[in-house]
């Protein structure tokens, strides 16, 4: 169903960014990391292009720690890479503007937050074939302001309108219930707490595999919307009984303590005005008939 | 002490290595824009963190102060990018003893009563009166590497010898029994789950300011012993049901969401090793005879 909004004033502007590399650590080059156990791992991380892992995949499984699927970028100067971060919105085309795949067309799918900071983009994978490390990217960020004039109490971070609009949703008395995969109760949910929430990712937990299990969050594919419960995202990520937020899964899982997959978080309320309701098709990979 | 089953809480102290970690009283720091948001988005500027804090110290109200993530006592760090940053922080412990060495105040002694992104020491209000920033101030460090010879599933993080000694910790059906301020539930805890666990301590959330007064938590102290349920903090901090940690309360509360008072993990063990009771004289300013 449609809901009204604000689209038409909201202003579309270009943010741009650089085709990450992956990095590590400086001297004396320690490679590793520790998982929960305090076991330490070597595995691929956030960052580069990454030819095997697309939105609408698992996010479980593979033998990397929150993995960005297809292309991340971000900005060299700290604070036009901030800008970048805030301003992209999950849904926004972005266009390849250097390099061997110059004019080519992707979507972004989610961002990165503390201790990478990036914008991760959906493109095929025979483009991301011709894609160089440090091709600059364009993005037509739209979607920050974004409104409900019939919904005050709903705020919006990182997505666009027109994603908005395809997502499955219904109104009941008064709530607008979004379609999710999955619901998060308050102790699933681990890094990014305290963090912005205009940018970056708010991580799912998933040390305890059991307990990732019984709430039904073991089969989650990248590009999912989700609701996280208890949760309040207007200013920061944080703690509130009866406020919601509602993510789509950015990242793959990982093994480090307070890690899980990461989540762009796209709505939220500090009251009972946004609700869920059990969706199984609400992926965007789906909705935005992205192909590998 | 021998517990019914045969075991002791024999440590491995004589063995730790005692080493001093140089740092200087820093500065209080202020970005362009300061502000900083409540939960509604209304802006503040507050102070409490960084400087000397000449009125709050170890065993005073963590609520309520006119500041955010107020560092009781003297906050020191290093003055370059030297790594002596990191070694402060991997190697101080809580109970560990402080000596300024330069200034009006040298010769001091004082303890370290907490770790947020700068070590807190405190000392007494006449040397506080006469200290200034870059004054160096030297921790003994000692504990880490700090471990029960009896109870392999208890970690111990940022535990001086000193502080362990003082808890009061008997044994009762093999397990440790721990005294207890506060207890957290673990679905409130937020800010700090992607930090290792014995870098910085991890927020509680105070946003739900009617859950902090329901459940007693708006009472809480600055230095008291905290338990948290369902909480692993062996490499970094992730839900874990059935595990406990025992952590201290390092700062103030804050207005930000997704933060409040910091948590500092001292004690954690999965299989039911460490359990606890409730005692509010459970202080660190109690425990180490601190003074007001």
């Amino acid at each position: 169903m449609s809901v009204a909004t604000n689209a038409a004033d909201i202003v579309c502007v270009s943010v741009a960014g650089k085709v990450a590399n992956p990095v590590l650590s400086g001297l004396p080059a320690e490679p590793y990391r520790l998982d929960a156990d305090g076991r330490a791992f070597l595995w691929p991380t956030f960052g580069g292009i990454v030819y095997n892992v697309s939105c609408g995949d698992s996010a479980f499984g593979w033998s990397g720690d929150c993995v960005h699927p297809s292309v991340s970028i971000s900005h060299p100067d700290a604070n036009k890479n901030r800008g970048l971060n805030v301003f992209a919105c999950v849904g926004n085309e972005a266009m390849i503007v250097s390099g061997a795949a110059k004019g080519e067309k992707g979507v972004v799918t989610g961002k990165s937050g503390r201790f990478s900071e990036q914008v991760i983009i959906h493109f095929p994978v025979d483009v991301r074939r011709k894609i160089a490390v440090d091709d600059q990217i364009l993005v037509k960020a739209e979607g920050v302001g974004l409104a409900l004039p019939e919904f005050p109490e709903i705020t919006f971070k990182s997505l666009s309108p027109a994603l908005f609009d395809a997502l499955p949703k219904t109104v009941e008395d008064g709530v607008l219930k979004m379609g999710v995969t999955a619901s998060v109760p308050p102790h699933m949910i681990g890094a990014g707490l305290g963090l912005t929430s205009e940018g970056g990712s708010l991580h799912i937990q998933s040390t305890d595999r059991a307990e990732l299990a019984a709430q039904g969050l073991d089969k989650l594919r990248l590009g999912d919307v989700v609701a996280l419960q208890d949760t309040d995202s207007r200013y920061n990520h944080g703690y509130l009984r009866g406020a919601m937020s509602i993510g789509i899964v950015g990242q793959t899982d990982g093994p480090r303590a307070g890690y899980g997959p990461g989540l762009t978080i796209v709505m939220t309320s500090p009251t009972g005005q946004l609700g869920s309701h059990a969706a199984p098709e609400a992926n965007i990979a789906d909705i935005l008939g992205l192909t590998a | 002490m021998t517990g019914s089953e045969g075991h002791s809480l024999a440590t491995n102290e004589s063995t730790l290595v005692e080493m001093a970690v140089s740092a200087i009283v820093t500065t209080p720091a202020v970005r362009p824009g300061q502000y900083i948001p409540h939960p509604d988005g209304t802006g503040a500027v507050l102070p409490g963190m960084y400087g000397i804090t000449y009125n709050v110290r170890c065993g005073d109200r963590a609520f309520g102060w006119a500041g955010d993530h107020v560092e009781p006592g003297v906050s020191i760090d290093d003055d370059g990018h030297s790594g002596r940053h990191h070694a402060l922080h991997y190697l101080n412990c809580i109970g560990n003893d402080a000596m300024v060495t330069s200034g009006m105040a040298a010769g001091a002694t004082g303890t370290v009563i907490g770790e947020h992104a700068r070590i807190l020491v405190q000392f007494d209000a006449e040397a506080h009166a006469l200290m200034a920033p870059g004054d160096r101030v030297q921790v003994m460090t000692r504990g880490q590497g700090l471990t029960l010879r009896d109870y392999s599933g208890v970690a111990l993080k940022k535990m001086s010898p000193r502080l362990f000694h003082a808890m009061g910790i008997t044994e009762a059906d093999g397990r440790l029994q721990v005294k207890a301020a506060v207890e957290l539930p673990i679905r409130i805890m937020g800010s700090g789950a992607e930090l290792n666990s014995e870098y910085v301590d991890q927020d509680l959330m105070s946003g739900d300011r009617a859950l902090m007064a329901e459940l007693g938590i708006d009472k809480m102290r600055l230095g008291d012993i905290i338990a948290i349920r369902h909480a692993d903090h062996h490499w970094g901090r992730s839900y874990r049901e059935g595990a406990v940690s025992i952590c201290i309360c390092i700062h103030g509360d804050s207005i930000m969401t997704g933060h409040g008072p910091g948590i500092l993990t001292l004690m954690t063990a999965r299989a039911g090793e460490i359990d606890f009771t409730l005692d509010p004289s459970a202080n660190l300013a109690d425990l180490l005879k601190l003074g007001a």
